[in-house]
């Protein structure tokens, strides 16, 4: 394999396409030639990094330096003077102010924020990840040559039961526990399937995993399909991520080359097949049940459990869902061991939690810190505090199927256990960060839309308890509403959680309860005084939503 | 067997048993919607939610087994606050307003569920959204604004019948039922089978014949047979006033299970042919009315004398006739005889081929493999093609052997056309792919019809066939009772050119034009008959017959298993039966006829 | 003990309520033995007393401001409030014209429909009382009592007010519930 001086990296967002990325790409191929540095200085196209301000980006390692906006008359300047005098270009420097994107890292890379601790971000961003070999030399596969070699599948299991990994899509059931399940499971034929169907609004920490680091991925399905005995795998991977499945094929493609993936890996018994399943734009989808039912080509809707799809799963055979995030700890559990995974986080949830941070804050971005910080240490660290001062209202967890956090609630520890002992919950890890401006009202009926939209109409309760909870509460933000609503909206909240099939209906109650339990008095304003007292409803006296 | 309590009442049950079925064996009802005893559960109305002890949440008793001293609660504040909450949902998501629905005052099923919570109203507005009505297709109407999206059409259509026309659009609340990609019924790949409408719960599908002509309880139910083809379903007819409302599968019987075909449910529904309500006797070349006795006397003078006569006998006729038509004409009178469907074309049936080969019914349904031969059951005897197309989405082979177009064609996996079929079956073992599949599959199924059946080449290759992959052998004899027709002999080559009279018990069949050419010089023609046709119009004696829903009798189906018949319907008056007007011609000849059926078809 | 005060009156339906309230037939003359039948729409009183009645009955749903006045009325002066057959339980057969908006059904109903020659006006006069989305009666006001059915069966409406007269809330459930 090769090894490179530096490393070049382009931003290859829609928008950096639009405006010329392509271009200088091109051009800092066709200069690096000029200058004969074609053995020296390795080219790719990074992922999304989400830097719309100074796009399209360009990153020089090892030195990280970022370029922005760059022109394609910039690139013989920047070539000459970085990668051929070894001078940092400072004329085209991304202004250091800006390094405030949604994406964290890279301003995070200077190690400046206390609790940062990467495990299933330790490579994203740092090599490139349509490469193979950057990620064998950074320690990659190495888990897997161990497993193969050394461990036998119960022992791998006992070492993920023994790590407390607990599932990172939402529910937090732990892992080895699952993964025994499907392993004691009776079945001539077993699989193993990704869930990369992260279509929680806010959520992009798979994306990143997926487009930053695809390999570790795979080989935490390698490992699990060896510890279960699956022979077959699938990602289903959420549609509007192209860029994400095209590096997992590509991946894909290299690990077969490399006897990664096939028959008789790394020469042992085990064989396993990969395979990549695109997903087409449905929000249930990422429900583990509807997603079987779309890899077989079936309606997305969920099914009932039990049979759980531990037991009959993909095409009625024993299956084991895992999260992306939830993988990617995988690897570096089985290098570093139990102890060293348990000596992040809490005791009952060890590890670390990737979240996204967003809403009303200095700081917008993606960060993986230990679990259990509080909710004020994420505002007040990472996010910088509150955007122009304006005092913490409410954070909106886990995408739309979270939990409304009042600030009264925002010094419990963000751990599984802290948060279901406080009733609330932590789900995907999308943190919305919301200041007094917003309206409770408002904000339950942007998030009863979304469900109503995405409500898969299996289930009565959900199919029509969201939509008649939304004109209910469009009722109210109209000045239209009655005491009668408040309880309306606390019986089908009751009600969807008790009778819903999956967890999309049983949570999608959940904002109802909260901001009737949290926020009473701002909506008995609505409903009494007729007064929006965020400023944000309309109080028309004319609700349009009743027939649609 | 695990032990379950359910409301204080302890049962025993098998295990992966559903706690509804187990509440049902512990004589607890639970109310039901989207639940069909045929169906696959699906778990989407709620209305059958229990609790659970220990379970976090209610749990919907249609697709949760039971576990071992599990304890099920079925009536409880919950579970009733539960049910009231999913009927308050279901009424107030489309126009569900009673007064002006087919099926209300008994039928609806939701209905009877708002009835049996004690529901005077519900508290949440109707959302008002207009749905269109789908009343494209010749039977069936899609009333989409009284559907509640329980998806039982859609899971029989598939399940049951293998067609896949109907699903579901969109999702969530703007979820809406449709037939293939949105297209209108009537144009879609809709089959006309009518088990949507049969197993809907309230008034979404409809049939366009029967809607607003009485409710179950304004009704007469007669369990009877399908004479439509020689499958035997079982049939639910439901008359009002002696006047045909509505034809439905009966789901107790073991053929079919309640499925039904379009020529079985609806067609029957369409009969407008003018009835014969009178003897006709030819005098003076023109046909006359006539008596009963006036009729057999000239049918006695003339067909005694006779030296070479035909007898046909239609094969939607019951067993008892056939049995004395047999006596009477082949027997005593020493005629050719044979079925009407038989025309005088086909002389030989393998009957041996079956003795030690023949498949059942469950065996058609349970194949791994089914090759279907010279026979198009899409059109013929479409309930058993219901039963191969609804196995292949499960993984199951179809293999197709024909000389033309066929029905199975698009979901075949390796279609044979040949002109010679002897050839086409032998070709079957020169495709690569058609010996791959039948070397993987256990249980074969070979279904055979038509040229198949006569041709003693092929019936030889047929069994070969089968005997080589453990194959097994199922014919689709043509005509109701075209089995027991058989069994009685009566499918000989008839003569037609020397035969001086001929004798049809044509029953209420419909005759074509060929065979109607075919009779055009006999001297003297008997046509027993229920309707007007151009045959009885050149009948030398007409004698009006009871219709097949007139008429009590029995039918031997391909599983070889008696099926009886009884009179849904009053025959006109001066109409006689068919069995006893062949009993009476016999004794007006002196031919000694008995009643022993039983005996002469083992 | 006084006799109940019984009052009804009828918004936006076909009157056939009302009819089927007079199915109850001699009956109906026991039944004024026991209540005192106030303002009804086919008496001469029009309007419930302003001292209040102890029961009001209201047939049909809510199509105009003018039902909206009445079925406040009827709200504030009666002390149960009985929405009696499917219009106002549920807005019944007006309320399929809430599948149009307001002006095509005017327009239906004033200028397109097949009676009317080419003259036909839409009335405009400022008098007249609006016409809104058709609503059931609990939209409007809260409602004690619903008594469905298309009429409602006379012997319900019977054992209804009879449970009234007698000081009893009448249950309707089981067989007293079926309408047809």
């Amino acid at each position: 394999m090769k090894y490179y001086r530096s490393m070049v990296l382009i931003s290859n967002d829609p928008q950096s396409m639009v405006q010329g990325a392509q271009e200088i790409f091109d051009c800092i191929k066709a200069e690096v030639k000029k200058h004969n540095l074609e053995d020296e200085i390795s080219i790719a196209m990074a992922s999304d990094i989400s830097r719309m301000d100074i796009s399209p980006v360009v990153i020089v390692y090892p030195e990280a330096v970022v370029y922005g906006p760059v022109k394609v008359e910039d690139v013989p300047f920047l070539v000459e003077e970085h990668l051929y005098k070894g001078r940092i270009a400072t004329r085209l420097q991304a202004p250091k102010k800006a390094l405030s994107g949604p994406i964290a890292w890279l301003s995070t890379r200077e190690g400046s924020l206390p609790a940062e601790q990467r495990i299933v971000l330790e490579r994203a961003g740092i090599i490139d990840p349509e490469s193979i070999d950057d990620y064998i030399i950074h320690e990659g596969y190495r888990a897997l040559g161990k497993v193969l070699s050394e461990m036998k599948p119960a022992d791998v299991i006992a070492t993920i039961k023994e790590s407390g990994l607990r599932g990172r899509g939402g529910a937090g059931f732990p892992t080895g526990t699952k993964w025994g399940f499907v392993a004691g499971a009776k079945g001539d034929k077993k699989y193993v399937v990704c869930n990369a169907d992260e279509s929680e609004p806010g959520t992009f920490k798979d994306r990143l995993i997926l487009e930053g680091d695809p390999h570790s991925i795979i080989e935490a399905l390698i490992i699990a399909s060896y510890a279960v005995g699956a022979d077959e795998g699938y990602i289903y991977v959420r549609g509007e991520y192209e860029l994400a499945q095209s590096r997992l094929k590509a991946a894909i493609q290299q690990a077969k080359e490399y006897g990664i993936l096939g028959k008789n890996i790394f020469g042992s018994n085990h064989s396993f097949e990969l395979h990549v399943h695109a997903g087409a734009g449905a929000y249930i989808c990422g429900e583990e049940t509807a997603l079987l039912e779309s890899i077989e080509g079936k309606r997305g809707e969920p099914r009932p459990r039990p049979p759980y799809p531990t037991t009959e799963g993909l095409w009625g055979k024993p299956t084991l869902i895992n999260n992306v995030e939830t993988l990617a700890n995988i690897p570096a559990i089985i290098r570093h061991g139990a102890k060293w995974f348990r000596s992040f986080g809490t005791p009952s949830s060890p590890g670390t939690k990737v979240y996204t941070i967003l809403g009303n804050v200095n700081k917008t971005g993606l960060v993986e810190v230990p679990m259990g910080i509080t909710l004020r240490e994420v505002i007040s660290i990472y996010a910088k505090g509150m955007k122009n001062g304006i005092s913490f209202k409410l954070a909106q967890t886990g995408g739309s199927s979270g939990s409304i956090i009042p600030a009264s609630l925002q010094d419990t520890p963000m751990d599984y256990d802290s948060y279901s002992k406080a009733g609330v919950s932590l789900g995907s890890g999308a943190l919305l960060i919301c200041n007094e401006e917003i309206c409770v009202v408002d904000l339950a009926k942007v998030l009863m839309k979304f469900f109503k939209f995405e409500s898969c109409g299996k289930c009565n309760p959900c199919r029509i308890g969201n939509i008649r909870a939304l004109q209910t509460l469009d009722r109210i933000s109209e000045g239209l509403g009655t005491e009668a609503d408040i309880e309306t909206l606390q019986m089908i909240s009751k009600n969807l959680y008790e009778m819903s099939n999956c967890g999309l209906g049983q949570t999608s109650g959940a904002p109802l309860r909260d901001i009737i339990n949290h926020f009473r008095a701002e909506v008995d304003a609505h409903i009494k005084l007729k007064v929006c007292p965020a400023g944000i409803c309309a109080m028309s006296g004319q609700s349009n939503l009743y027939n649609n | 067997m695990v032990n379950v309590t359910i409301d204080d009442k302890k049962v025993e049950v098998p295990a992966g048993t559903t706690v509804l079925n187990a509440a049902r064996k512990a004589g607890v009802e639970i109310p039901t919607l989207c639940d069909h005893p045929q169906l696959t559960p699906y778990g989407g109305c709620r209305l059958c939610l229990v609790e659970v002890e220990g379970a976090r949440t209610l749990q919907p008793s249609c697709t949760m087994p039971v576990s071992d001293n599990m304890v099920v609660h079925t009536d409880t504040p919950k579970t009733r606050e539960a049910r009231k909450f999913v009927l308050s949902m279901i009424f107030s998501e489309r126009n569900h307003f009673c007064p002006y629905c087919q099926v209300s005052g008994g039928d609806c099923e939701l209905q009877n569920a708002a009835y049996a919570e004690d529901m005077t109203h519900w508290p949440l507005q109707p959302n008002w959204q207009p749905y269109p009505v789908d009343a494209s297709h010749p039977f069936i109407i899609i009333e989409n604004n009284r559907c509640i999206l329980c998806r039982r059409c859609v899971r029989a259509c598939g399940e049951l019948v293998g067609n896949f026309t109907l699903g579901i659009e969109e999702r969530g609340s703007n979820s809406k039922l449709i037939a293939d990609l949105g297209t209108p019924l009537g144009e879609s790949s809709c089959i006309g089978c009518g088990t949507c409408v049969q197993v809907c719960p309230t008034g979404a599908m409809i049939d366009r014949w029967s809607a607003y002509q009485g409710r179950e309880t304004e009704v007469e139910t007669t369990k009877t047979t399908c004479v439509g083809c020689s499958v035997g379903c079982g049939l639910d007819v439901l008359t009002r006033d002696n006047r045909l409302v509505r034809i439905e599968g009966d789901w107790d019987v073991e053929a079919n299970k309640g499925l039904l075909c379009e020529v079985g449910r609806f067609d029957p529904m369409e009969e407008d042919r003018e009835r014969i309500l009178t003897p006709m006797v030819r005098k003076d070349g023109a046909l006359k009315a006539a008596t009963w006795d006036d009729a057999y006397e000239a049918i006695a003078s003339k067909l005694g004398e006779k030296k070479s006569i035909a007898g046909f006998i239609s094969t939607r006729l019951p067993i008892e006739s056939m049995y004395f038509f047999k006596q009477l004409f082949k027997d005593g009178l020493k005629a050719k005889t044979t079925t009407i469907v038989n025309g005088n074309s086909k002389s030989t049936m393998n009957l041996a081929a079956e003795a030690f080969l023949a498949a059942t019914y469950d065996d058609v349904k349970n194949a791994d493999c089914v090759v279907v031969v010279d026979e198009d059951i899409t059109k013929e005897h479409q309930v058993i093609s219901f039963f191969v197309k609804r196995n292949l989405p499960n993984g199951s082979k179809l293999i197709t052997v024909t000389n033309g177009e066929d029905g199975l064609d698009t979901f075949a996996h390796v279609t044979i056309k040949n002109d010679d079929l002897c050839e086409g079956i032998k070709s079957i073992e020169n495709q690569a792919k058609a010996v791959e599949i039948l070397k993987a599959s256990d249980s074969i199924v070979i279904i055979f019809g038509g040229h198949a059946a006569e041709c003693s080449d092929c019936s030889k290759v047929l069994i070969d066939l089968a005997k080589k992959y453990h194959a097994k052998l199922f014919n689709t004899y043509d005509g109701a009772n075209g089995k027991a027709a058989a069994i009685f002999g009566l499918v000989e080559k008839v003569d037609l050119k020397n035969a001086d009279a001929a004798y049809i018990a044509l029953g209420d069949e419909k005759v074509s034009q060929t065979f109607m050419k075919s009779l055009e010089n006999i001297p003297f023609m008997v046509v027993q008959s229920s309707f007007n046709s151009s045959l009885t119009a050149k009948a030398d004696v007409v004698l009006p017959a009871f219709t097949w829903l007139e008429q009590d009798g029995h039918y031997m189906n391909l599983d070889g298993k008696l099926t009886s018949a009884k009179a849904a319907l009053n025959a006109p008056e001066d109409v006689a039966g068919n069995t006893a007007i062949l009993k009476n011609i016999a004794d007006k000849l002196g031919v000694k006829v008995t009643e022993d059926w039983q005996a002469a078809i083992q | 003990m006084a006799k109940p005060k019984v009052a009804s009156d009828w918004l936006c339906s076909c009157a056939g309520c009302h009819m089927s309230l007079l199915d109850i037939d001699d009956r109906i003359v026991k039944l004024v033995e026991l209540v005192d039948l106030r303002s009804t729409p086919i008496t001469d009183l029009k309007h419930p007393d302003e001292s209040g009645v102890d029961v009001g009955i209201l047939e049909g749903g809510i199509n105009n401001t003018y039902n909206e006045e009445v079925a406040k009325m009827m709200r504030k002066r009666a002390k149960i409030l009985i929405a009696l057959g499917d219009c106002a339980v549920f807005g019944g057969v007006p309320a399929m014209r809430n599948l149009f908006t307001i002006d095509e059904t005017l327009q239906r109903a004033y200028v397109d429909t097949e009676s009317t020659d080419s003259n036909g006006l839409i009335p405009n006069s400022p008098e007249l009382a609006t016409m809104t989305r058709v609503r059931a009666l609990q939209e409007v006001v809260p409602v004690d009592i619903f008594i469905p059915g298309c009429p409602p069966d006379a012997d319900i409406i019977f054992y209804a007010l009879s449970e009234l007269a007698q000081g009893r809330i009448p249950e309707l459930k089981n067989e007293n519930l079926m309408w047809n």
